[in-house]
């Protein structure tokens, strides 16, 4: 899989040079196209969306946009798929399911076809199961009260938070992260644009 | 094949093998660095603006390669999905420990060494340090004093470029320091709160670093991007790669070569002379002969010895060097991990801009003035406060628009004191030539035993009450005090295994870093040392390379080599 993508991306830049202006427009629009279909390798489409859905819930689109915007559910399913091991790539799959099964049991549909507000109810129930959880473990020295045991929520948000403030979305609009600071001073005035 | 003669023979190219090229080259010798590693191009190789969002692991590492190649290397907080490239093979590069004995030795072999990924902390020692030995009657007395030292303080200082503040503590002297870098507001409030309780006793300044403050022989001042061990383009931070040896090619006396992995010391009983090092090329597995006047052993505390250790003769079957049976002994690195965090009210305005690589420091006050009865020595502490980000958001209730900005803003400033303590020299704690395990080079690879002891365990138990105590005096909230159980090598500061001493009965070396028992063999880095101290130690290995050097070009000056 990495090798084709790797002859894409080569084939493209032997080519380039040689299109002209339209056709290079053209064959950008092609690009797009061709990423915006995600290279999934653990996810169906159907839990792609609804890792899209839920990731785009807990950071949605603001002024900046949110989750669905930096991809963050391809990131999770690359996650899952080359890093994680076993245990922990059943345990969100299982939740998935869970999800689905929690959203029939309170609406009678699964989570994808419930709408906004009935989603956010689903979410809502998770959140608090999570903060309920936490309430129980004394903070660690870094004040993060890390789960014994990860649950399928805690990975959601996890992965949710790493991918998006990881993003160049969330790196360069979110957080206005500068690789290079204009700047250093250890007691600077808050930037207006993070205090909002 | 014919090979040249060289005056110098340097193995090793990072900290002090940097050094010993720059200065037996800039002093007029032929001078050859046998590197194990590869070249590094600071142009490809550095990674150090290359965005999170580029990796592919968004900064958290190729996990499943990691685990299986370099199992030990990324126990090491300093080692990510940038860096590791600048870490050794665990696979091609073993070594063994006894059971329920873990040492854990990080390691780096590419021309720059580890100076590449250093801390870059820069401390003096004192001679509350030289003395230690002799004082507490424990291993034996270092053959030096700050006196001998101090003036090679003063030249490395000039040259690497050290920033901090001058605090005339006679446990820590001053250097000559380019200006210091600033506190952030809630370290502020604790350097206040630690002056008013503990101002006889404690002090807190900033970090010592090898990091330009502003420009400094030809080198540009820091830009404050964050992650100096990944490599810096504009050489603010020291390494031999940013600084000594382009000064030592400069002579166009030196030939670095890369690939060549020391397999031991050619020993020549009649003039009692190192006349040649055997070297394995990296690559190819060829073996070949190098020859020189001098030999000068950086290659780091264990490699160094190891190669000694693997220098066998019949005058010297248990390896070169090693008539007084120390060879390989007293194995030491700094006990840390003892301290406490907690958050700072207030300052609720500021943040930091820009990414200081440098935190505060507060030098050993333990054993200092008054005398404890539950340890000896003692130890600094290290850490600094900065701003919760966006990763406290899973502790974060809710999520949504409001959950994303409130992320927005920066979190509560989180304070952390970290300890470094001394680690007293023990006769047990020793590296040996494991029978069996090889190298990918077939050379055979180390076998270490070490553990800490009452002493170093005390020390981290006091560590943790002295750090809340400052941070109760700070006013600070939700303090949390612990005691980490980190196996020893962690703290990447492992060192003695050759040591210098008086006496060639029960010392390796000499006070010039000579071996006592061939005179034109010179160890320079930490497998030279004696004791430990509880402060960074590689200013104290430049300074003693640089030393060694000038004492090694006198004596061959007047044919006494």
């Amino acid at each position: 899989m990495q090798r084709r993508n790797a002859l894409k991306l080569l084939a493209g830049a032997a080519t380039l040079p040689l299109l002209s202006r339209d056709a290079l427009a053209f064959f950008r629009s092609l690009q797009t196209q061709i990423t915006e279909k995600p290279d999934l390798k653990t996810f169906t489409p159907a839990q792609n969306a609804m890792v899209e859905t839920m990731s785009e819930l807990i950071i949605p689109a603001t002024d900046t946009p949110g989750a669905k915007g930096a991809r963050v559910s391809e990131f999770i399913d690359l996650i899952l798929s080359d890093w994680s091991d076993d245990a922990d790539k059943k345990i969100f799959l299982d939740g998935l399911a869970d999800v689905d099964q929690r959203s029939q049991g309170l609406f009678g549909k699964n989570f994808l076809e419930s709408t906004v507000a009935q989603q956010t109810e689903v979410m809502r129930v998770l959140d608090e199961e999570l903060v309920k959880a936490q309430s129980n473990i004394e903070p660690n020295r870094d004040g993060r009260r890390v789960l014994a045991e990860k649950t399928f929520y805690y990975m959601m948000k996890s992965l949710t938070l790493v991918g998006y403030y990881t993003s160049q979305v969330g790196e360069q609009e979110e957080l206005h992260y500068e690789i290079i600071p204009s700047a250093h001073e250890q007691c600077a005035p808050i930037p207006a644009k993070e205090q909002s | 094949m014919a090979s040249k003669n060289y005056d110098a023979i340097v193995v090793g190219s990072g900290i002090t093998g940097g050094w010993a090229a720059k200065e037996l080259s800039e002093k007029g010798l032929e001078t050859l660095v046998l590197e194990a590693g590869r070249p590094i191009d600071p142009a490809k190789d550095y990674v150090e603006h290359v965005p999170v969002w580029k990796q592919r692991y968004r900064g958290m590492g190729d996990r499943r390669t990691t685990s299986k190649d370099q199992p030990i290397q990324t126990t090491s907080s300093g080692v990510d999905e940038w860096n590791s490239k600048f870490f050794v093979n665990d696979n091609e590069n073993p070594y063994t420990t006894p059971t329920g004995k873990s040492f854990l030795w990080i390691r780096g072999r590419q021309v720059g060494g580890r100076s590449i990924m250093w801390g870059r902390q820069s401390y003096r020692w004192s001679d509350l340090d030289f003395e230690a030995n002799q004082r507490d009657g424990i291993a034996v007395d270092w053959p030096i004093r700050y006196q001998d030292i101090s003036p090679w303080y003063d030249y490395v200082e000039d040259f690497i470029g050290v920033s901090g503040k001058a605090e005339g503590l006679p446990q820590l002297p001053d250097g000559k320091f380019l200006p210091p870098m600033a506190f952030t507001c809630a370290e502020e409030t604790v350097r206040d709160a630690v002056a008013k309780h503990f101002g006889t006793e404690r002090r807190m300044t900033i970090g010592r670093t090898a990091i330009l403050t502003q420009a400094h022989r030809g080198r540009a001042a820091c830009h404050y991007c964050g992650p100096c061990a990944r490599g810096c383009i504009t050489k603010s931070y020291f390494s031999s790669l940013n600084s000594t040896l382009p000064a030592a090619l400069a002579t166009r006396k030196l030939t670095v070569r890369p690939h060549s992995v020391v397999h031991s010391l050619v020993f020549d009983p009649a003039s009692r002379k190192v006349t040649g090092v055997r070297v394995i090329d990296g690559q190819t597995h060829d073996t070949m002969e190098f020859k020189a006047k001098v030999v000068f052993l950086c290659a780091s505390a264990f490699e160094s010895t190891r190669i000694l250790l693997h220098s066998t003769s019949t005058e010297f079957p248990n390896g070169l060097g090693n008539s007084s049976g120390e060879l390989g002994r007293n194995v030491m690195d700094h006990v840390m991990g003892g301290g406490a965090s907690a958050e700072i009210p207030g300052h609720e305005d500021k943040m930091p801009q820009g990414r200081r690589p440098n935190g505060i420091y507060i030098p050993r006050f333990r054993n200092v003035k008054e005398k404890r009865a539950e340890f000896l020595r003692g130890y600094g502490f290290q850490g600094g406060a900065s701003r919760d980000d966006w990763g406290r958001g899973l502790e974060l209730a809710g999520f949504g628009a409001d959950f994303k900005n409130a992320l927005r803003k920066p979190g509560p400033w989180r304070f952390d004191f970290y300890g470094f303590g001394e680690c007293l020299p023990n006769h047990e704690n020793v590296i040996e030539l494991d029978p069996e395990k090889k190298d990918a080079w077939g050379i055979p690879a180390l076998r270490i035993t070490c553990a800490w002891r009452e002493n170093e365990r005390a020390l981290l138990q006091d560590m943790s009450v002295a750090a809340s105590e400052m941070l109760t005096a700070a006013g600070a909230k939700n303090i949390t005090p612990f005691v980490e159980n980190n196996a020893p090598g962690l703290t990447i500061h492992e060192m003695g295994t050759a040591r210098m001493g008086r006496d060639p009965k029960t010392s390796v070396l000499n006070a010039h870093n000579q071996a006592h028992d061939a005179k034109n063999l010179f160890v320079t880095d930490g497998a030279c040392m004696t004791s430990s101290s509880c402060v960074n130690p590689s200013l104290t290995y430049m300074a003693l390379t640089a030393r060694a050097c000038d004492f090694a070009v006198g004596q061959l000056k007047k044919g006494d080599l």
